[in-house]
């Protein structure tokens, strides 16, 4: 109880849950605006409609790692089968340009055939087992690309990808990218706290939370598994095929182990088992390197002038990518250390449906209630 | 005599060298309180493992209602009607005490993908018949699960309604045979009682009951019938005072030099 941040979680848990989601809505509506107005900087817009794509894959991996408990470090693979799958269909590499619509299904067809052909040994294994088999996937999607040249065209990568067409209309432009993924974003995620609460979503849970009890209480875990891997590897596939077209480029350094254990970071630092958790995760992991980047290179000098610790600057201006891992992991250590249940865990979100957390007291009570009411029956 | 709703033919289940369950038969009929006995490490528990299919037999068969379910997945002997507890209590922590017993419907409800994800007027037909259902069943242990604490996590409870929970999570699979492992264990002595007169009003309301216990109060209060069973094997099975003083029984427990002191 002697949290302080459970005073301040008491003020904002007492806002109702869809004034939120109306905030993160209308900043993300007025956010590619700022930069068309000329009130921020494009490189901030582009930050932006990366995160969009983490958000995607983070609510994705979510439903594995966060709902059912399956780690899982081989996300990346699916995103990467996604991409690829816009790349080769629509761009000069074999003279393809296929339906947009298209290439969104085939995207995520074929990451959830690839998520359920993997599903199939690596399911029956636990907890270590699993994450050594997917992250061994991982590493073979990435080499496979890498090396069949005549399809992917090894690590020169696949230029020249042809900007999306939806009805008539060109998305070449940031902003637009922006608005796309956005509104895939709503979709998903909307469709995705529709299952967790739902019996599907319970089971998933309750195979997380102890696998036998949920398997005798007639929840068949290998299928319950399967279903939440397969749509996960649909997110993922749908992420990249976006993720491609934004780029216009693509090569398998895009596609590194690194990108799943990010991806993962997020779910875990968002909060397990929390989509508003993975939303959240996603940007602040993604948002906050390039913002402590802008603060030294940028603002800070401009505030106190342009000597303002020039070791650091240089540093972050030339080899951010470096620092940016660096940065991450500070980040991680600190939550670890002071909010290992992420930033919006489950319990906590939900807690907005009561005035307080009438828990502690409850749980204290009870216990009273229970030895008292002992006491009487032994009595009579 | 009717037909058994469980019939337990020759079961055997080793680990190794250890025959855990040796060629056991027993069977309980409809309406029944059997209790089933044994020291520790005598495979009752085995037992339940093998009906409930955590397990598959090494060799004998099990019938349900007169069909066979050995070697059926834990997840479809529950769907046939067969729901258990456990002596270690097993519930789903994190999830809220209303959660819990709505994941114990997971069998019985029908809604796919599509329409979760959809939330279609069907799936959510489903899911409020489900909550009021789940809500009755809360509403068999009087005062114990008050609204207040629905959306309240399981792991919140204490440790008596955590029990209690766990057997409202199996009675929502609309059971015909219920599998209680050590119902009373860790109970004080007004609590152990309160789940006596549970388990008779249980039978009462048409489940057929088979537990593991081990207090000697609530198994010769409770049971209809008593099976004790040592190394794996049926030492003796009867009316609950015959099967106290059977002298294999005694000596199972206490030995033989026990065996003789006592007699």
């Amino acid at each position: 109880m002697a949290n302080p941040f459970s005073r301040v979680g008491e003020v904002f848990g007492r806002v109702p849950r869809w004034v939120y989601v109306a905030a993160a809505l209308v900043f993300a509506i007025v956010f590619p605006m700022l930069e068309s107005y000329g009130l921020m900087q494009t490189l901030w817009l582009r930050l932006g409609t990366r995160t969009l794509v983490y958000v995607l894959l983070a609510v994705g991996l979510n439903l594995v790692l966060g709902e059912t408990g399956l780690l899982h470090l081989g996300y990346v693979a699916f995103f990467a089968v996604g991409a690829y799958s816009t790349a080769i269909l629509s761009s000069p590499r074999f003279d393809l340009q296929w339906n947009f619509w298209l290439i969104m299904v085939i995207a995520m067809l074929l990451a959830m055939l690839f998520g359920f052909i993997v599903g199939i040994p690596s399911l029956r294994l636990r907890g270590d087992y699993l994450a050594i088999v997917t992250l061994a996937f991982g590493e073979i999607v990435r080499m496979t690309l890498n090396n069949w040249e005549w399809l992917t065209n090894g690590p020169g990568g696949i230029p020249g990808i042809y900007p999306p067409v939806i009805f008539g209309w060109v998305v070449d432009q940031p902003a637009e990218f922006f608005y796309l993924l956005l509104v895939v974003v709503v979709i998903v995620v909307a469709l995705v706290s529709n299952i967790k609460n739902s019996r599907i979503g319970r089971a998933w849970n309750a195979l997380r939370e102890d696998e036998i009890a949920s398997h005798h209480s007639g929840v068949r875990p290998t299928q319950a598994k399967m279903l939440a891997v397969v749509m996960s590897s649909g997110i993922a596939g749908l992420a990249g095929a976006i993720f491609a077209y934004y780029q216009q480029f693509i090569n398998p350094t895009y596609f590194l182990f690194m990108q799943s254990v990010i991806v993962v970071c997020m779910v875990v630092l968002g909060g397990m088992g929390s989509i508003p958790g993975a939303v959240l995760g996603a940007v602040a992991l993604d948002a906050t390197p390039e913002i402590i980047r802008q603060t030294f290179t940028t603002w800070l000098p401009r505030a106190v002038g342009s000597d303002f610790l020039p070791a650091v600057q240089a540093a972050l201006q030339t080899d951010f990518d470096r620092y940016r891992m660096l940065i991450f992991g500070l980040v991680i250590v600190l939550m670890v250390i002071f909010r290992p249940e992420g930033l919006l865990p489950n319990q906590l979100w939900r807690r907005e449906v009561h005035e307080e957390d009438p828990r502690e007291i409850e749980h204290t009570r009870q216990h009273l209630f229970d030895f008292e009411e002992g006491r009487q029956d032994l009595e009579v | 005599m009717s037909e058994p709703i469980l019939d337990v033919r020759a079961t055997t289940k080793s680990f190794g060298g250890l025959k855990a369950v040796n060629n056991l038969s027993f069977e309980v009929y409809e309406g029944e309180i059997v209790s089933l006995i044994g020291p520790n490490g005598s495979g009752k528990t085995t037992t339940f493992n093998v009906i409930t299919g955590l397990y598959e037999p090494d060799s004998g068969d099990i019938l349900f209602k007169g069909e066979s379910i050995a070697g059926l997945s834990p997840a479809k002997v529950y769907e046939r009607g067969v729901a258990r507890t456990f002596q270690m209590l097993r519930l789903f922590a994190a999830m809220s005490v209303l959660e819990n017993v709505l994941v114990g419907m997971h069998g019985r409800t029908r809604a796919n993908v599509l329409d979760c994800m959809l939330r279609t007027p069907r799936m959510r037909r489903e899911e409020d018949a489900s909550i009021v259902r789940a809500r009755e069943i809360l509403e068999y242990f009087p005062g114990r699960f008050p609204e207040v604490r629905h959306a309240q996590p399981a792991s919140s409870l204490s440790y008596a309604n955590r029990r209690r929970l766990e057997l409202a999570r199996a009675l929502a699979g609309e059971p015909s045979l219920l599998l209680l492992d050590e119902p009373v264990a860790g109970m004080n002595p007004a609590e152990s009682l309160e789940v006596m007169r549970q388990i008779r009003d249980l039978r009462d309301r048409g489940y057929t009951i088979l537990m593991i216990e081990h207090d000697m109060k609530v198994i010769m209060g409770a049971s209809d019938r008593v099976i004790a069973m040592d190394h794996g094997i049926k030492i003796a099975e009867g009316a609950p005072t015959d099967v106290a003083n059977d002298p294999a029984v005694v000596e199972a427990y206490l030995g033989r030099r026990g065996a003789d002191t006592a007699s």
